[in-house]
């Protein structure tokens, strides 16, 4: 079991990739469900066995799961929503929103046509991250749930998810836009630029970029001029609730050196930052190891050959003995819980619940 | 002149950087010069391989091999500086906030810069680079593929100037099969398979790229290993060697080749190292 404060409305898992993130995420969701909470986890690429367990389609619409295995056969005390992010469809979801008001029909509709914007909703340079972040200020928002869980995307490393908000209000900022914007043929906006260094600068990027790509973008900011501001309000909310008193983090990370090592200079990073970081889950420890009976490891032989199975036990005695020795490392202002590893053949509802149940505190 | 371009690349946590480290140590053995780049803003191999630190400018790491790390950022400043030749425009170029922001976001550019960095010798496109291959340890699958579509997706946004020629230039090379050279690292777990073979048959299917396979972090215990365990140790590793079994059935089925790469059962970086040679020599 993990601590959640009652008061914290959003929890977001972080972490680098395969180190079981969304399955995480979703035990915590199976978990907390059944002390009673409306929760909602929100997902980027589940697998197949999750996907089938929660009843998940990649459609980005909400799905209830099935809670009554694991209820005794009483009606569960709370309720477990969720839901696979649709990228494109939550940035396009995102532009209407933010625009309400100020844009009409055709102008929204000329900006989704336009390639740059295309490209920005698609795969390209972590817009995943940022349209994880409005699905989650929009059901934040929404009131419905009584906590939001969201398992980020399998980013490089979880800077891009942090900085998303930031990246993407730089786009909307008017310092870059009035630079397109001060004509309205693009020949004639670089003249009005009086400033002689602002000129030099596009000289430059035309050399290196070529005049169909300031065109480009110079219509995209275009079509985003009358509703710049709404736009970047909105991301400032998303920003602002990464921040909020009631935002938890979660960083999950795997037993292994390299990786504990990364965690830890995570952690410090998050904490500097400002974010509220009160767990770190050392996931998928392999439990079976506590009952095999213990012999000395010694790392200086190649063990690639010789006895494998003894080989194994040892190696992955000395990950917990490496373990033991970095959880000193993290600060006493989290918690250090792990997590056991479970087959990954047995991926369902009641799976979850045991996996949420044995989480365990390290102290 | 760099002859070869080798991208490393898998789901998250299978193992990609070490499986480069190998290649690279591997390759130099062949009295070839290495450049091992990680492409990630924090480095990774640091730690790793115990380097005081690592960098743009590459610093050697062993024998004829060096490693660096190449940020998106990097690449760009420094093709730019080659290209716009005078300090003074350069800097006003790039330590303006407003161009900063504009290279973050303006999708595909970072991309694009990387992979100008990679093609740059041949192309001969930049500052020269003296080693014969290059190894990326690069993206994880998806972003990887993003990667490797971002010169032909600007070549058809951007068509004319500059970019466009640079974009379709760079292109041609990645779909160089003499040139550029694919290894995709994987476990003997559902959600790596199924994400090997996506990237498989697409890497096939858009730029007739044959990867090599390579299935990590391998028990290989047999059904006598198993009878020692107890009953609990046993149920957990038996589904672990059912896996294992389960995912080579899986890429023979797809007639994919694959190389087995057992987990090493050590904690000290050149040990591991050292032991996984082997298995590649004569194979890749």
């Amino acid at each position: 079991m993990i601590k959640i404060k009652p008061e914290t409305k959003t929890l977001i898992c972080i972490g680098t990739g395969g180190v079981g993130k969304t399955t995480l995420a979703a035990s915590f969701g199976v978990g907390l469900a059944l002390e009673g909470k409306k929760i909602l986890v929100l997902t980027i690429d589940p697998s197949k066995r999750l996907a089938q367990a929660l009843g998940l389609k990649p459609d980005g619409e909400l799905h209830q799961v099935d809670l009554s295995e694991v209820s005794g056969g009483n009606k569960p005390a709370g309720q477990l929503w969720s839901c696979v992010i649709d990228h494109q469809k939550a940035f396009e979801k995102f532009i209407r929103q933010a625009s309400k008001n100020v844009a009409s029909e055709s102008e929204i509709n000329r900006l989704l046509k336009n390639k740059l914007y295309l490209q920005l909703s698609g795969r390209l340079s972590g817009s995943q991250e940022f349209t994880s972040l409005i699905s989650l200020y929009q059901y934040v928002q929404s009131g419905v749930y009584d906590l939001v869980i969201l398992d980020t995307p399998p980013a490089q490393h979880t800077w891009s998810f942090l900085n998303a908000p930031e990246k993407i209000a730089n786009l909307f900022n008017e310092g870059i836009a009035n630079w397109f914007r001060a004509g309205n043929e693009s020949g004639s906006l670089f003249k009005k630029i009086v400033n002689i260094g602002t000129t030099q600068v596009l000289k430059a990027l035309e050399l290196l970029t070529g005049s169909e790509f300031i065109k480009e973008l110079s219509s995209f900011f275009k079509a985003i001029q009358n509703w710049q501001g709404p736009l970047e309000a909105y991301v400032m909310n998303c920003h602002r609730l990464l921040i909020s008193p009631q935002t938890e983090f979660v960083l999950v990370t795997g037993l292994d050196p390299s990786r504990l090592k990364e965690a830890y200079k995570l952690a410090k990073e998050i904490r500097t930052q400002g974010y509220k970081l009160t767990s770190i889950v050392i996931n998928r420890v392999p439990g079976w190891l506590s009952t095999q009976t213990t012999a000395t490891f010694d790392p200086k032989t190649s063990l690639v050959e010789g006895d494998r199975l003894n080989n194994i036990i040892h190696y992955y005695q000395s990950l917990e003995t490496e373990l033991k020795k970095s959880i000193q490392s993290f600060s006493s202002q989290q918690s250090v819980y792990k997590c056991f590893e479970f087959s990954q053949n047995t991926e369902n509802v009641p799976q979850l619940k045991i996996n949420y149940d044995q989480i365990i505190e390290i102290t | 002149m760099v002859k070869k371009a080798h991208f490393v690349t898998g789901k998250g946590g299978v193992g990609k950087s070490l499986v480069a480290a190998v290649l690279a140590r591997h390759f130099s053995q062949k009295n070839q010069h290495l450049l091992l780049a990680e492409l990630s803003e924090f480095s990774f191999y640091k730690d790793f391989l115990d380097l005081p630190q690592i960098r743009y400018t590459p610093t050697n790491w062993t024998g004829l091999v060096d490693v660096a790390q190449w940020s998106a950022q990097d690449c760009l400043r420094e093709y730019a500086l080659h290209l716009l030749k005078i300090q003074k425009l350069y800097e006003l170029f790039f330590e303006n906030p407003v161009t900063r922001s504009l290279v973050q976001v303006a999708p595909g550019v970072q991309e694009l810069a990387i992979l100008g960095k990679v093609t740059s010798s041949p192309r001969r496109h930049g500052p020269p680079m003296s080693y014969d291959q290059l190894v990326i340890d690069a993206f994880a699958t998806g972003h990887f593929l993003s990667l490797l579509q971002a010169p032909k997706a600007m070549a058809d946004t951007i068509p004319f100037g500059p970019m466009g020629d640079q974009s379709r230039s760079i292109d041609k090379l990645i779909r160089d099969p003499n040139f550029t050279e694919v290894h995709v690292v994987s476990l003997a777990e559902e959600l790596p398979i199924t994400e090997t073979l996506e990237l498989y048959f697409e890497l096939q299917k858009t730029f007739q790229i044959k990867p090599k396979v390579y299935l990590n972090k391998l028990f290989n215990l047999t059904e006598k290993d198993l009878s020692k365990l107890d009953a609990n140790a046993q149920d957990y590793l038996s589904v672990q060697a059912e896996n294992e079994l389960k995912a080579k059935k899986t890429l023979q089925k797809n007639q994919i080749e694959f190389i087995s790469l057992p987990l090493v059962t050590t904690l000290n970086t050149s040990a591991i190292i050292d032991s996984l040679l082997p298995y590649v020599t004569g194979v890749v």
